[in-house]
């Protein structure tokens, strides 16, 4: 699959663009439309949409992956203004600072060990209880 | 001067150099964890913009709002672009996503339950204030579903979007020993799932360099983590009189 995708001729950027663009309109319009208490973002929103039109084969990936993977591989950057923009806020520090940034980086470290963990045990069961043959496991980590 | 400043050409050239800046540092000491480009370009910023804003008699944060803002959001917005991006890795890898949905479902719902309480743990042992474990609650969201989830629950919105943009630079920081330390790499779905729940976007991009599982996993993780967090955070911070 992957080796086919590579021999198709990509789309031209601009025409990437647009398509990114009506996602996201669409997607900002659908998330304007949700009720307060149940926030969805237009990024979040745009990802389940961009999916599903290439899921549902309306877009085909060559129309959309070229500039997807540039992006995608710029968001270290992109991410820049968002870790300044705590210059806004630096009054937090202050008062209980420290114990702030203890908690975050052990709260990252658990939601990262803990889902991983969760995740290994879950497929360890599911196989035991539904037999799930393992020749296709076996592929995908080879794809990997 | 004010007048350059304020056009949003400082904010963008200021990212930019500090960022070149640390990947450059970042190469020529073989990779130490402090110069990391994007954690580098976020505490230098934060330097270079207190150390001008004082010497023109302003605070940080007003100096923050007038010189780096403008600039720092025509940067952000492209991070919108980016994140449905992440759909084309996802769709890639559509057999895996076929093979073990279930799986992921629950084991992201029940991630996120013990994390909830194992950071809740962690907030009273550190003695953080009842304001600041409400904070601490949603974090695993993303930014634009965590801060309004935050104040729902009695959190300060503020302090859940330090937790946020922190959460994916430790991940971008730390994600490579993490991964050693904890043997992650045994099991690429679990790897991409917590990649993408405890680093958010940022976390997805790492999980696309590790390879095509990690990849889609990082970016369901961020999908449905968000859905998740929506619907259990209220709940527990209910039950647990937090």
């Amino acid at each position: 699959m992957k080796n086919e995708t590579q021999e198709k001729k990509s789309a031209p950027l601009l025409v990437q663009m647009l398509i990114y663009a009506a996602v996201l309109f669409v997607s900002q319009f659908i998330s304007n439309s949700m009720p307060k208490s149940f926030p969805l973002p237009t990024a979040v929103v745009g990802l389940v949409l961009l999916y599903l039109l290439l899921t549902l084969h309306i877009i085909k990936v060559e129309w959309v992956d070229s500039f997807g993977g540039a992006m995608i591989g710029l968001i270290g950057f992109l991410f820049v203004p968002s870790g300044i923009s705590l210059a806004a806020n630096l009054k937090i520090m202050h008062d209980e600072g420290i114990k702030l940034v203890i908690v975050i980086i052990l709260a990252t470290i658990v939601l990262l060990v803990v889902t991983a963990y969760t995740t290994r045990l879950l497929l360890l069961l599911s196989e035991k209880w539904f037999h799930h043959d393992s020749g296709m496991e076996k592929q995908s980590q080879e794809d990997k | 001067m004010m007048i350059l400043l304020s056009n949003p050409l400082f904010g963008v050239l200021l990212s930019l150099a500090l960022f070149v800046l640390g990947q450059w540092l970042f190469d020529k000491t073989n990779g130490f964890f402090l110069l990391q480009p994007l954690f580098f370009a976020m505490v230098m910023g934060i330097v270079v913009l207190a150390l001008l804003g004082h010497s023109m008699g302003m605070t940080t944060a007003q100096f923050y709002q007038k010189a780096y803002k403008p600039g720092g959001d025509l940067i952000f917005w492209f991070l919108n672009p980016a994140t449905i991006a992440f759909a084309v890795p996802l769709y890639k890898r559509n057999d895996v996503i076929k093979k073990h949905g279930f799986v992921i479902l629950f084991s992201l719902v029940i991630g996120t339950i013990v994390s909830l309480f194992a950071i809740t743990g962690i907030s009273k042992l550190v003695g953080l204030s009842h304001v600041g474990t409400a904070s601490m609650l949603s974090q695993s969201a993303t930014t634009a579903i965590a801060l309004p989830l935050s104040t729902a629950v009695g959190g300060n919105a503020a302090v859940t979007a330090m937790a946020c943009i922190l959460n994916a630079v430790i991940i971008y920081a730390l994600g490579k020993w993490l991964i050693k330390w904890f043997r992650l790499d045994k099991d690429p779905i679990g790897e991409g799932l917590g990649m993408g729940t405890a680093g958010h976007t940022v976390g997805s991009a790492f999980a696309v360099k590790l390879g095509s599982i990690p990849g889609a996993m990082a970016a369901v993780a961020v999908v449905v983590i968000g859905v998740v967090n929506n619907l259990i955070v209220p709940l527990f911070a209910h039950l647990m009189h937090i």
